[in-house]
């Protein structure tokens, strides 16, 4: 297992590589100058072509891509073009953000998608099975920008029962930051007040993100139980007597789920490119914002190393689905041999 | 553990967690929210947007300051200014006894690094002096008097003074790393004598930031007997998610330009209201005037013409925007007061289009006009003009981009679009902000000045009122110059901005000003 795990983890490295080049020369062939909006509204074409050389920007691109390649792999991305301060320390800030909210919507979208697909595919063709259907193709369909606000209008504005934005309330402040999760930051600090408010904001983010996700997986884990149940072993486990929910739930579950893992890991980016619309509507400060932000600036710097994280952290995502496949299925990993 | 333990012990925990729960929101009185932007940096003289007003009219001091609206120049920091006769040296006497916020005092020799802090980095705020004002030039005639010397006369130098904060270089020194002027340490941290001070640990870059009520302001409270003591920043993205805000009590004030299809919303909900104030804000459709079609002024004349002013105005904003003639804001000194806007009337747009054509312009080409995609009225005027043309045999392509693209096409004639929409903002009151920085030609190149129109009469009108330390003869230049500007018809002038800032109704004392969009907190107090 150790050698498997290793092999994985080896053949990312040469993806991350290949990704670091890839955002570097699409971040500088796409239109957009930093330096103009740098140097403000009445500067001269010498100025701006002042702060394009200060910069580097005016520098061959390989040379400045080896710079790149240099400092990133130093753990350096710069400094921000328009904040002046290390892009290192801006995504630190906001990073813990993004993956709070994508952690959770993990998590509702893995711990109620399961269930939902096995009843499913249980109650084929019945009205279980219809509801998961009409659910799934809904969560699919509907746009998370517009679920968002739904969700906003009516249980922050009509049932008035949870707040509207942002990740805690105002009046509270921030906990002393530890890990950079709220959720976290709060309970460490023995804070439940804060905690309370870190859960009720999190909410609706939360299962807007997840919802997606959620349809993704129930309708994978009730295609793979409806497979598993066709086999000779659940006829035979049947002959000999289990009980339909043990059964289901232990034998023909654990045989099914593995495609649905392989579809965790692939959710997990998606969650993370789906953030962006949910964390501006609900002014969650996390990457996807900042992205935007860096993208409406050209501000390379920031938007290079934000693209390389997500990145970075869908690879160790994908490992980790990888190591929980193969503890499932402990043929995977000979597979690899 | 049986059930009466069990009890107890849940109890006991109950009493115990609760403290936590309730102490700290009776211990804090609510702040004041602001739902409005924050800068990308807190480091006054490394941008200059419409967000960093917020933090150089609270965190900051000027020299001079503009208030009010229509805004007054009024003496800050300085007490008054003395100009020599030519134009060139300019001398400003501090006011006794300024303090920064870590108390110390607020000299001459601290304006002097401010100006060489400034101009050294040559970032947005500096472009305004560059190019007649060197830092070695930037002198301390005393402990209360610093002397400019600029290289040639430049008339709205004072009218820029407000653009540049003071800051306390004995604060910033010791964070200085190489060349950097401590730009990394003022972005996130505050260095000012204003009327608030920053509290660093709460700052997340566009996110949030955290003041503190500053006692010992050199302006006193006495002008404000509840003044507001913590201001938490928090900015919200989305229009519709600020507006909601607004309503349900979290945030007290949206950013001053809230959608107009909201405002009768905002002012219907007891709790909140709208804040309607004539600003200094043009809006504008540029024509790029080396391109042909609109090399040909009958062309340009077409197009000013087939735009439904009216329909634009009175409907899609409902009239919450004041029509603007030309390319200054009808409430600007310079503009003549019987100058005359352009009508949308297709006829008198054919007659100009068949002329244009006539000429051999090229008015059957595809145009394209280039929004700012997430700027809402870009992609509505944009698409209004498209109907109309389209009457006219004009086939104009709506093309979707981004600020910092197009400003930075404008670096060239021949990749500034045929045509695109933006605001002019006041950066500083006075019509270089606008026609002087717009049609003088030694502009060419930067985004304000992107028609790339060129009359030797009016860069000569502009550069002799850009020099002239006369008021009168200013006035009068600018009013030729706008003249001629408007009958060549280089661009297409829409409307002046209607500031719209949407306010909880416990925030008193709001005041609006052209420069820094009403931001400035001393002057505001809270009803709880």
């Amino acid at each position: 297992m150790a050698r498997y795990i290793l092999r994985r983890i080896l053949l990312t490295l040469p993806a991350l590589f290949g990704l670091v080049i890839l955002t570097f020369v699409l971040s500088r062939v796409i239109p957009g100058d930093p330096a103009t909006a740098l140097a403000g509204d009445a500067a001269t074409p010498a100025q701006i072509a002042d702060i394009r050389a200060r910069y580097g920007l005016d520098r061959p691109i390989i040379e400045q891509a080896a710079i790149h390649v240099r400092q990133v792999v130093t753990g350096d991305f710069g400094r921000s073009i328009f904040s002046g301060r290390p892009v290192a320390e801006e995504i630190a800030q906001r990073l813990p953000a993004t993956l709070e909210l994508t952690f959770v919507a993990l998590f509702l979208a893995t711990a109620l998608g399961i269930p939902l697909g096995l009843l499913a595919a249980l109650d084929h063709n019945g009205p279980v099975d219809h509801l998961v259907r009409v659910l799934s193709v809904g969560g699919l369909a509907i746009a998370s920008f517009w679920l968002a606000i739904m969700l906003q209008l009516y249980f922050s504005m009509d049932l008035d029962i949870l707040p509207l934005r942002g990740r805690i309330d105002v009046a509270l402040g921030m906990p002393p930051r530890v890990t950079g999760s709220v959720l976290i930051d709060s309970l460490l600090a023995g804070r439940l007040d804060m905690f309370a408010s870190a859960c009720r904001h999190i909410v609706l983010p939360a299962v807007t993100l997840a919802l997606p996700g959620l349809a993704t997986i129930a309708r994978f884990t009730r295609s793979g139980v409806l497979e598993t149940l066709q086999k000779d072993f659940v006829l035979y486990a049947r002959a000999a007597g289990y009980g339909r929910v043990r059964l289901a739930a232990i034998y023909v579950l654990r045989n099914a789920v593995n495609v649905t893992v392989t579809q965790i890991g692939l959710l997990f980016g998606a969650l993370i490119s789906g953030a962006v619309a949910v964390e501006a509507v609900f002014d969650w400060p996390g990457l996807g914002t900042y992205a935007v932000q860096a993208i409406l600036a050209a501000d390379y710097k920031a938007l290079l190393a934000v693209t390389l994280v997500v990145g970075v952290v869908y690879a160790v995502v994908n490992v980790v689905v990888d190591v929980v496949q193969a503890l499932i299925d402990p043929r995977v990993a000979e597979d690899h041999r | 553990m049986g059930f009466r333990r069990l009890r107890t012990t849940l109890l006991a925990a109950a009493i115990a967690a609760a403290p936590m729960i309730a102490a700290p929101a009776q211990a804090q009185q609510r702040p004041m929210v602001w739902g409005d932007s924050l800068p990308a940096t807190l480091d006054p003289h490394a941008i200059f947007d419409v967000p960093s007003q917020f933090i150089l009219l609270n965190a900051y001091d000027g020299l001079y300051r503009y208030q009010a609206n229509p805004p007054q120049l009024v003496p800050w920091l300085a007490a008054s200014h003395t100009t020599s006769a030519d134009g060139l040296t300019w001398e400003f006497t501090l006011r006794p006894g300024i303090k920064f916020q870590d108390g110390s005092d607020l000299t001459a020799d601290d304006v002097v690094y401010s100006f060489r802090r400034l101009l050294a980095m040559r970032r947005a705020p500096a472009a305004a002096f560059t190019p007649v004002l060197k830092p070695e030039n930037v002198t301390a005639a005393g402990p209360l008097t610093v002397r400019f010397v600029l290289s040639s006369p430049y008339a709205p130098f004072l009218s820029a003074m407000p653009l540049v904060a003071i800051v306390n270089q004995r604060a910033i020194a010791p964070h200085v790393q190489g060349d950097d002027w401590g730009t990394a340490w003022l972005s996130a941290n505050g260095a000012g004598s204003g009327a608030y001070r920053i509290v660093p640990e709460t700052y997340q870059a566009r996110v949030a930031l955290d003041m503190e009520r500053f006692p010992g302001h050199f302006m006193g409270w006495s002008h404000n007997q509840r003044p507001i003591e913590s201001v938490r920043s928090r900015p919200v993205m989305e229009t519709s998610t600020r507006v909601l805000a607004l309503l349900r009590g979290e945030i007290d004030a949206t950013d001053s330009y809230l959608p107009t299809d909201q405002v009768e919303r905002v002012d219907r909900n007891p709790r909140t209201r709208v804040a309607r104030d004539e600003s200094m804000r043009v809006f504008i459709i540029r024509m790029n005037n080396r391109k042909p079609p609109f090399d040909n002024r009958d062309a340009r004349l077409c197009f000013a013409h087939a735009f439904n002013y009216q329909g634009f105005n009175e409907i899609v904003l409902r009239g919450l925007v004041v029509r603007n003639a030309g390319p200054n804001p009808n409430n600007l000194w310079g503009n003549p007061p019987d100058l005359q806007p352009y009508n949308f009337d297709l006829a008198v747009a054919r007659r100009h289009c068949d002329a244009a054509r006539a000429a051999g312009a090229p008015l059957d080409r595809e145009i394209e006009i280039h929004i700012q995609s997430e700027l809402e009225q870009t992609v509505q005027a944009a698409q209004m003009f498209q109907a109309d043309l389209r009457r006219l045999g004009v086939n104009l392509r709506i093309v979707p981009n981004t600020w910092p693209n197009i400003t930075a096409a404008t670096a060239q004639a021949q990749t500034t679009p045929d045509m695109w929409i933006h605001w002019v903002s006041t950066y500083f009151v006075d019509p270089e902000n606008w026609i002087g920085q717009m049609y003088d030609s030694q502009f060419h190149g930067t985004w304000k000045a992107s028609s790339w129109y060129t009359n030797a009469q009016v860069d000569a009108l502009l550069r002799q009122a850009r020099g002239s330390l006369d008021q009168a003869e200013r006035d009068r230049l600018y009013q030729q110059a706008t003249r001629q500007v408007v009958a060549d018809s280089p661009d297409i002038w829409v409307y002046n901005t209607l500031n719209l800032r949407g306010l909880s109704r416990r925030v008193q004392g709001y005041q609006f000003s052209p420069v820094g969009s009403g931001g400035e907190m001393r002057l505001m107090s809270l009803e709880n």
